[in-house]
């Protein structure tokens, strides 16, 4: 029979997973930028969801863990206008997506030769559908990408 | 063949697709990862290097047609025929293309031969790689495999029967 090669695991890296992501929720508008730091630095911020994640990603006051079971994350946030939003999801190192009854927020990192290709997605979703409001989602994404940068960047 | 956990009375990638389409995102997420290794096992042996492009673009396809799937129990058919499809496409972008001529192909199932297989796929032309693929990695008959792929079946039939032949007399001579 033809040998397909062994190691099917990684097939495509986790930026192109998210531009997957992004081609199958309508809407769904993907920013990215390759910033000169290494991955562990880059995601050290963006993965930690109870620290630095909230700290650039929109709108989020606190970030509080409640319950992980492998990759999958179940968390509270708060926005600063004292809303409260529980997402469900899953994290894993250079991948993260996570959505809630009103939000999808999605994130991918990679390793560019000692730099980091870094993604983000998200924004509000339409009811009853893989969709996202598009207006405005690319303005809240880049400035949540000029955050992290200014907060990873030396 | 579809991923192992097909088996189960209400398939996985099926149930995923329901939930994705009622605008479950993280369901989405999920099928992305239960179909990406059964598209890269399509893709990789017909694309060859350009494998992760094909697996890329074939995803891209799949997702954003997701909602025009008017069977989700149809799911891995249609899958399968997209994947065929972006891999040749890729693998002719790519200016791999090598002449319809097909050189040694050996016999299904012949473990000695399995080490030149690997060789012997890199001389074919993504089209007929795909019907190989086909019919030994998704167990279809040739007559479907080229069908699904618009080549005609006696033509891709025939020509699998001449290499075959043309690689025993090389094996054995």
């Amino acid at each position: 029979m033809v040998r397909v090669n062994d190691g099917d695991g990684v097939v495509i890296d986790d930026v192109r997973r998210l531009r997957v992501m992004g081609a199958g929720v309508r809407g769904a508008r993907i920013v990215e930028r390759v910033l000169p730091v290494p991955l562990d630095v880059v995601w050290g911020v963006m993965g930690d969801l109870e620290g630095g994640f909230g700290e650039f990603q929109p709108d989020m006051r606190s970030v509080r863990v409640l319950r992980r079971d492998g990759d999958r994350v179940e968390a509270l946030a708060r926005s600063r206008y004292g809303l409260r939003a529980r997402f469900h999801g899953v994290l894993r190192p250079g991948w993260c997506w996570l959505q809630s009854r009103f939000l999808v927020i999605g994130m991918a990192a990679v390793d560019e030769g000692g730099r980091t290709r870094v993604a983000l997605t998200g924004g509000v979703r339409v009811p009853g559908r893989a969709a996202l409001v598009p207006f405005g989602a690319r303005r809240e994404l880049e400035r949540a990408m000029a955050r992290l940068a200014e907060r990873v960047v030396p | 063949m579809p991923p192992a956990e097909a088996d189960g009375p209400v398939d996985r990638g099926v149930a995923l697709v329901r939930a994705a389409r009622r605008g479950d995102t993280l369901a989405l997420h999920d099928l992305l990862d239960h179909l990406t290794p059964y598209i890269a096992r399509i893709c990789r042996p017909i694309a060859l290097e350009d494998g992760p492009d094909a697996t890329q673009e074939a995803l891209v396809a799949v997702f954003t047609s997701l909602r025009s799937l008017r069977e989700p129990e149809a799911l891995y058919g249609w899958v399968r025929a997209i994947s065929v499809r972006e891999a040749v496409r890729v693998a002719g972008r790519a200016a791999r293309a090598r002449p319809a001529e097909l050189p040694d192909v050996p016999e299904r199932g012949d473990p000695q031969l399995a080490a030149d297989i690997d060789d012997v796929l890199a001389r074919l032309s993504p089209a007929h790689r795909a019907v190989l693929v086909l019919r030994d990695v998704e167990g279809m008959d040739e007559e479907a495999a080229a069908a699904l792929l618009g080549v005609p079946a006696g033509t891709a039939k025939s020509r699998l029967h001449r290499a075959r032949q043309s690689f025993r007399r090389a094996w054995s001579a």
